[in-house]
């Protein structure tokens, strides 16, 4: 086989030394595409297992951990909770509008696939400098393929995050989480159950939409690539995956079917190898009987990446059965094979085997790599200069950028409220959703500082989750699992390799001090274009619950006359490093101090303040401070015109990032109460101020409270027009 | 008495088990859930025509869905000068199926618009009997095509018969909007001329839970059954 046709599928020579020398014989054109689809980095993720595997993923509540279609964790009674986070960076920047489509497409699949219907989606993207036409483009177009899919098909968006930053350029980044409720009886894996089992197409006839698109989203890209990889890039139909959920949750529901896998990153390849890989059994499937969009060669129906797609094993005897339920709903279906006992993968076509690969080598010999990694050197301290800083300009710097403004026009494109059970929607500090029909809510938030995580990987990462983790806290939510999606440059560079090692360390560090298992994820990489490297973006989508919906706190100021209280820790200024970066203090990432460590106890002890407060009917709202300190905090919990008057020592402590930070608002009648209560946890607090009705006024100076809140409510829109 | 409804399924509706649950938490009565392709329909109070995007929003919002062979019997119970409500995409059913007069085109900005509305009612009828003059009611809206439009003839009839149930107005607070869409008179819903059809954009079967935002959706329902 001709060296640059092997390296155009993505393979090492190497690689493809081992499976030529394993099977002792060439490969069909079909089966090296089988290897260019399973062993890249998107599928067999060869870089990053080695260090995924230190990570906790199991405690009382897991149900399933990684390595399923998705996680689910154990909500008492008989309720799961099946969820995951995904990528799909490099579609939505090659085609923003259906490459987000489908990224949210593809999420929803994973979850409906474990039995679950679907109650919630987040997202987290993040762009380069608005100042360019392109990320105006990519925004518009990222933001409207989500929404297109998610309000069709009917799951209420429920929160993320949107950034801007300029190192993501030329490589936009789009996460989608999507959240299910399974009765934990009715969890469907892919494992089939019975050999002589029918494999049974179901969904959207297959056309060349994204083949290759595994194998492009592990590579490199640079800027004229985009036009040549637009064909990659799948076609989203979100009617189509309605009826397809609606159709797959029925047939499970009748008990009709034994497995199912979704046919998502490398189509009918990557879910039948699994399929045959976690059965332990072989699978035979007759490409002719796919059903076909065009005419498709059996390579192209191998490597097609067409959406709205499912591969289920049912009994033979249930054929007729499934037929009929699916011909309600309208959705095609074939049988195109069956489960066999030779733990061989077989492709058939015109009678002819394309592809006969005992599944091993293809799963248990896929590449896993050691790559070199640096440790980031250790940074000197320094002092800033912070004479010149003017309370009104910290003002002003905050409401001209874009990743302090109000997201309404990102969110206000999405359906929040559908399915009727959404208790907290995007633009408070967490999501949150009831169970239908029950009391109990999950709640769930995405978050990343990748800053914190360029200057230190490990503590940065630390501070990551505890973001999250503090979302939930203040709405009262007990955090319980992690999905991530670590998204990172090439892990060539081993500088890139050594923020990767470090971040799943201190993502451990921190899962394992909040009991928080990481039960799905995925990783992106490659994640740079003409040379420049994203900054390391590993995010968390944290999800936790309450039994009782009346607990949850609200996010909003609730009424004027009540006292502000701060909780936690302020960073220093020398060491707050969104404040350094967008008061424009340190401009170059070698300026920067190192970060503070994060003591992960005194986080806990703190939210576990919250908690019982919470419980105790003493917190009437509650926000956690991150970038942008505690102003921006209170900015957020502004709500029916309501403001503050705050006085502090320092107007920048107002601005400066805290460990363990909560904004909380407690009525007059209550102050002795709570402070005691404090007092006796020994947890310090601030007493900055009050809620006042149309104002905004910081230690005496009077700010014009409609000037600030038109510009925090408005602006995003005009800047980004 | 009891009240009796019923809601219809389309491929594609995503607000349907909302709407069951709206009619079965508030009417206390018998609840039917309808799929399209049936071609009779039990003898209820109430029928209402959910939100979603059935058959995918293809070819126009409400068009396809309008010629399913659920549509006779739906036409025969408005006829029968019983209760008919469309939300959202069952709005834009009706305006499809001819029961409701002009278009719903897309909103102003061009954009999918989802977040808490005010509405207020203009002319009684029995679907807004529990609303009082000049109450503002917050209620989501959450749609692409909600921009009412039609031609100034027909405006003149609606506003002649009183067809015009709701308008969006300014909620209580600043930065709300006076017509968040663009519909001309910011129009919300209106009614058939025999004032048994209801069309209407907000969702109310996202408003009337304790745990909802508003609880102002439930007014509906009680000033039909009042």
């Amino acid at each position: 086989m001709n060296e640059e046709l092997i390296l155009q599928h993505g393979l090492t020579l190497d690689e493809f030394h081992v499976i030529r020398k394993y099977l002792n014989r060439d490969l069909s054109i079909e089966e090296l595409g089988i290897f260019s689809a399973m062993w890249n980095e998107h599928c067999c993720y060869k870089t990053s297992k080695k260090w995924l595997k230190k990570l906790p993923t199991d405690n009382e509540i897991v149900i399933q951990g990684p390595g399923e279609n998705a996680g689910v964790i154990d909500l008492q009674d008989n309720d799961g909770i099946a969820f995951k986070i995904e990528s799909h960076n490099h579609p939505s920047y090659i085609e923003p509008f259906n490459g987000s489509a489908t990224g949210v497409g593809g999420i929803l699949r994973d979850i409906f696939t474990m039995g679950a219907r679907p109650i919630a989606t987040l997202d987290s993207i993040r762009f380069g400098l608005i100042e360019t036409e392109k990320t105006k483009y990519l925004l518009n177009g990222v933001v409207n393929g989500i929404g297109h899919y998610g309000n069709c098909i009917g799951i209420p968006n429920i929160g993320g995050e949107c950034e801007f930053e300029s190192t993501y350029d030329f490589n936009n980044l789009v996460n989608a989480m999507a959240v299910g409720h399974v009765q934990k009886d009715k969890i469907f894996y892919s494992k089939p159950k019975s050999i002589g089992g029918l494999i049974v197409y179901i969904g959207s006839k297959t056309g060349k939409d994204g083949i290759h698109g595994a194998s492009m989203a592990s590579d490199v890209f640079s800027e004229e690539d985009e036009d040549e990889k637009r064909p990659s890039v799948q076609v989203g139909d979100p009617f189509m995956e309605k009826l397809l959920m609606e159709g797959c949750l029925e047939l499970m529901s009748s008990g009709l079917i034994e497995s199912m896998q979704d046919m998502g990153a490398a189509g009918i390849t990557s879910s039948s190898v699994e399929m045959a890989s976690k059965g332990n059994v072989g699978v035979y499937i007759n490409l002719d009987k796919v059903p076909l969009r065009q005419p498709l060669s059996a390579y192209e129906i191998l490597l097609s990446e067409s959406q709205e797609r499912m591969l289920a094993v049912i009994d033979k005897k249930n054929n007729h059965k499934v037929r009929e339920i699916l011909q309600k709903w309208q959705i095609d279906y074939e049988v195109i094979g069956e489960i066999t006992d030779t733990k061989r993968v077989v492709f058939e076509s015109n009678n002819k085997k394309v592809v006969d690969l005992p599944v091993e080598i293809i799963v248990n010999d896929a590449p896993e790599y050691d790559r070199e990694f640096y440790i980031p050197k250790k940074r000197k301290n320094k002092d800033f200069d912070f004479s010149k800083i003017k309370l009104e300009d910290m003002i002003i710097n905050l409401l001209t950028n874009l990743n302090y403004l109000d997201k309404s026009w990102v969110f206000d494109q999405y359906d929040s409220t559908v399915m009727g059970d959404t208790i907290r929607e995007p633009g408070q500090s967490s999501g949150i959703v009831k169970i239908h029909g029950t009391q109990k809510v999950i709640g769930a938030s995405t978050d990343c500082n990748p800053l914190y995580i360029r200057i230190n990987p490990y503590e940065g990462m630390k501070y990551t989750v505890a973001e999250s983790y503090r979302n939930l806290i203040a709405c009262n939510i007990n955090p319980l699992a992690i999905t991530n999606n670590l998204n990172f440059a090439s892990p060539l560079d081993p500088n890139i390799m050594g923020e990767l090692v470090l971040s799943i360390h201190g993502l451990k560090t921190a899962a394992v001090k909040f009991n928080t298992p990481i039960v799905s994820g995925n990783v992106s990489l490659y994640n740079q274009t003409n040379e420049i490297p994203i900054k390391p973006t590993p995010v968390i989508g944290m999800v936790g619950s309450n039994m009782d919906l009346n607990k949850i706190n609200t996010n909003k100021f609730c009424e004027i006359g009540n006292k502000i209280l701060i909780l936690g820790k302020q960073l220093t200024k020398n060491c707050s490093p969104y404040l350094l970066q967008d008061q424009k203090i340190a401009f170059n990432i070698c300026e920067f101090n190192d970060l503070e460590v994060l003591d992960l106890d005194f986080e806990k002890k703190i939210a576990n303040c919250v908690l019982e407060l919470s419980d105790l009917k003493c917190i009437m709202s509650c926000n956690d401070i991150s970038r942008g300190g505690i102003f921006s905090a209170l900015l957020k919990m502004q709500y029916k015109d309501m403001g503050f008057r705050v006085k502090v020592p320092d107007p920048i402590d107002l601005f400066c990032e805290y460990s363990a930070g909560y904004v909380i608002e407690i009525r007059s009648k209550d102050f002795e109460k709570v402070t005691s209560f404090l007092t006796k946890k020994s947890a310090e607090y601030l007493e900055i101020g009050e809620i006042i009705k149309e104002g905004i006024e910081i230690n005496s100076k009077k700010f014009d409270y409609f000037d600030i809140m038109n510009k925090y409510r408005n602006d995003f829109e005009k800047i980004i027009s | 008495m009891s009240f009796k409804s019923a809601v219809i399924t389309f491929p594609g509706s995503n607000c349907d088990r909302d709407a069951l649950c709206y009619l079965k938490d508030l009417t206390k009565g018998e609840v039917h859930n309808i799929w399209h392709e049936e071609t009779s329909l039990p003898k209820v109070d109430l029928v209402i025509l959910p939100g979603g995007f059935s058959f995918g929003d293809y070819l126009r919002s409400g068009a396809m869905a309008s010629k399913s062979k659920i549509i006779d019997e739906v036409v025969k119970h408005a006829n029968d000068n019983r209760y008919l409500l469309g939300i959202c995409n069952g709005f834009q059913i009706l305006t499809e199926i001819g029961l409701l007069e002009g278009a719903l085109i897309r909103n102003k900005k061009l954009k999918f618009l989802g977040k808490n509305c005010f509405i207020k009612k203009k002319f009684k009828n029995n679907f807004n009997l529990s609303i009082k003059d000049n109450q503002i009611l917050q209620i989501p809206v959450a749609h692409n095509e909600g921009n009412f439009y039609c031609d100034t003839e027909t405006l003149n009839l609606l506003k002649n018969n009183e067809q015009i149930a709701f308008e969006y107005c300014k909620g209580e607070f600043s930065n709300t909007e006076e017509n968040i869409n663009g519909s001309i008179e910011a129009i919300a819903g209106i009614t058939n001329k025999k004032k048994n059809v209801l069309g209407m954009m907000p969702h109310p079967e996202r408003a009337y839970s304790d745990f909802h935002q508003s609880q102002d959706g439930r007014l509906i329902i009680e000033s039909l059954i009042s």
